[in-house]
């Protein structure tokens, strides 16, 4: 398998707080992977150097074999990185399939001067738009809430919302912040089985977890990050048997292998 | 656009067409040519404010520098005066792209600050640019739009008022085509969210940019309109009074909106007519007018439409007779 996605020696400091020290990692054509570790590890900042939201310090951040270290976030999207959010981001006043349709910017390039003169490229590209739309509500489960505006939706469906904004940039990686967060075990269930279908359309998956059983239920591979270092990485569950793992997440939640 | 919204905007364009000729009365038909005016400089704020949601204190300063260059090309070398609006809205999206790149690294409030600062910057220069503006004296005998032997000032405002009809006509239709296309969704995305925005591919900055630019030649072209129809202009054009109005166009009518900023033009001219005699005071009207719609009508007077339908769609809500 070849490398996706690759770090050397990424390091990023807030002044004196290195949040992300020296990590090298890579997720594979293909791959589920799992970024865990305690409250305040770095994972989010990992995460943000990754998705070109924060300039790595130091280091090299390699997608599809060639450089792109801090690259700002347009262009990691262009490159083939859709990411969600820690905290729900979404177009709030617009309709739920409009929300998806703005995901699809990135997979077309007409402008605004071929709806000014109602050009036929407009007019396909338009249609594969819709399609594309209907497809992508459909594989979310949520065709029924297209005309919602998004900021009416319950928070579990505005969860889901995000990935299908995501997906509709037809990303080769999809980076997912916590998509677990707030949710109930039944949610829980089904957002393993989405990622695992979304793995089945061909995108590889790199996500941030708090929830065990999520991580341990979906994920190939897993990286354990803590204090802004690498503790461990391996298949779930020799990583929740490993002593410093245990020792790092001592006094938290218990790891459900 | 599906049927009924294209019946309605041609229902639209017909009424409009036919308007002047219901009435003899030349200073209603100078009134007309003037909200046309006015309407087209609030489409063009309307991108900024409406579709990419940064309020630009600085526009009325594209508008004189519109007027400007027109006025001065068609009377120092001779420029054609139907070229007017467009070299008009080349120098000022000139402008546009150059206080853009600088203006839009920052958001929000600052952002209109800047361009309030921009704006002032631009107001004062004319002012003091005797030798090429002559300052506070203004230009005056500027060439009007002319068919033939027929000049088009304000002695023949009806013919004028076609002229900013098609001017128009013209932005609204640009309006839409953008609030059709990939480009209209990136605005509109940036305006929604600009973080969710850059992580789906679009360039937030250059976007905004892109925006900022075709709205400050809009408003370049509606200046040189402007400054051929009345023959006279001043730096006035480009002060905090003028910046104002526009505001209250966009904001009154409702923004985001093509409809809001043309309703928002013909209260602004009515009111200013009907309210002459007022003086001064008339500007505690239109500041009254701004705060109210912002309160209770964040939609502008196009959302009260939208808002009669839905009543009537659904009678009784749950609740609602409590």
């Amino acid at each position: 398998m070849t490398a996706l996605l690759e770090t050397r020696r990424l390091t990023r400091a807030f002044g004196g707080l290195v949040a992300v020290n020296n990590i090298d990692m890579h997720v594979a054509e293909g791959e589920i992977v799992g970024l865990i570790g305690p409250n305040g590890a770095g994972k989010t900042t990992l995460f943000n150097l990754l998705a070109g939201s924060l300039e790595p310090s130091s280091g090299i951040v390699r997608f599809a074999g060639a450089d792109c270290t801090g690259f700002p976030a347009h262009r990691m999207a262009r490159l083939g990185v859709a990411r969600t959010f820690q905290i729900t981001s979404l177009f709030p006043e617009l309709t739920v399939a409009d929300n998806v349709r703005a995901g699809t910017y990135r997979t077309k390039t007409g402008g605004w001067a071929g709806a000014l003169f109602r050009t036929r490229a407009h007019a396909e590209d338009e249609r594969a738009v819709s399609a594309r739309v209907d497809e992508i509500l459909a594989f979310v489960g949520m065709s029924a809430r297209r005309a919602m505006p998004a900021k009416a939706l319950p928070y579990g469906e505005q969860r889901k919302l995000e990935i299908a904004i995501a997906l509709a940039a037809e990303p080769r990686l999809l980076l997912l912040d916590e998509p677990a967060a707030g949710m109930n075990p039944d949610e829980g269930a089904k957002l393993v089985q989405m990622i695992r279908s979304i793995r089945d359309r061909g995108i590889t998956v790199l996500l941030v977890e708090h929830h065990m059983r999520v991580v341990m239920g979906v994920c190939d591979r897993v990286v354990v990050i803590g204090s802004g270092l690498k503790v461990a990485e391996g298949v779930p569950a020799e990583v929740a048997n490993d002593p410093e793992v245990i020792r790092i997440y001592l006094g938290r939640e218990k790891i459900h292998a | 656009m599906t049927a009924a919204p294209r019946m309605r905007a041609l229902g639209a364009v017909a009424a409009l067409a036919v308007l002047p000729w219901l009435t003899g009365n030349a200073f209603l038909q100078h009134m007309m040519v003037l909200w046309a005016i006015y309407a087209l400089l609030a489409l063009s704020l309307n991108i900024i404010v409406g579709y990419l949601g940064e309020l630009s204190f600085g526009h009325a300063a594209f508008f004189g520098i519109g007027a400007y260059t027109s006025a001065l090309l068609s009377m120092q070398w001779g420029v054609p005066v139907w070229l007017g609006p467009f070299l008009g809205a080349i120098v000022a999206g000139a402008f546009g792209l150059v206080i853009g790149f600088v203006a839009l690294r920052i958001v929000g409030p600052q952002f209109a600050i800047l361009t309030l600062g921009f704006g002032a910057i631009l107001h004062t220069i004319t002012n003091y640019w005797v030798d090429l503006t002559r300052g506070p004296m203004g230009i005056s005998n500027i060439p009007p739009f002319s068919l033939g032997p027929i000049a088009l000032d304000f002695a023949q405002a009806r013919n004028m008022y076609y002229v900013a009809l098609v001017f128009l006509l013209g932005v609204a239709y640009v309006c839409h085509a953008l609030m059709t296309s990939r480009r209209g969704r990136a605005f509109i995305a940036v305006r929604e969210n600009p973080a969710l925005a850059a992580s789906i591919g679009i360039d937030v900055f250059a976007t905004k940019l892109h925006g900022f630019v075709v709205a400050t030649a809009i408003a370049g072209a509606g200046g040189a309109l402007y400054g051929h129809y009345l023959r006279v202009i001043t730096p006035e054009l480009m002060s905090l009074q003028y910046v104002a109005a526009l505001i209250i166009m966009v904001i009154v009518g409702g923004k985001g909106t093509i409809v809001g900023p043309l309703i928002g033009a013909l209260v602004y001219v009515s009111l200013l007519e009907m309210l002459r005699a007022a003086g001064p005071l008339r500007l505690v009207v239109f500041a009254a007018l701004l705060t109210a719609c912002v309160i209770f009508l964040p939609g502008g007077l196009v959302s009260l439409w939208r808002r009669l339908r839905e009543r009537r769609l659904a009678p009784e809500p749950a609740g609602a007779s409590a």
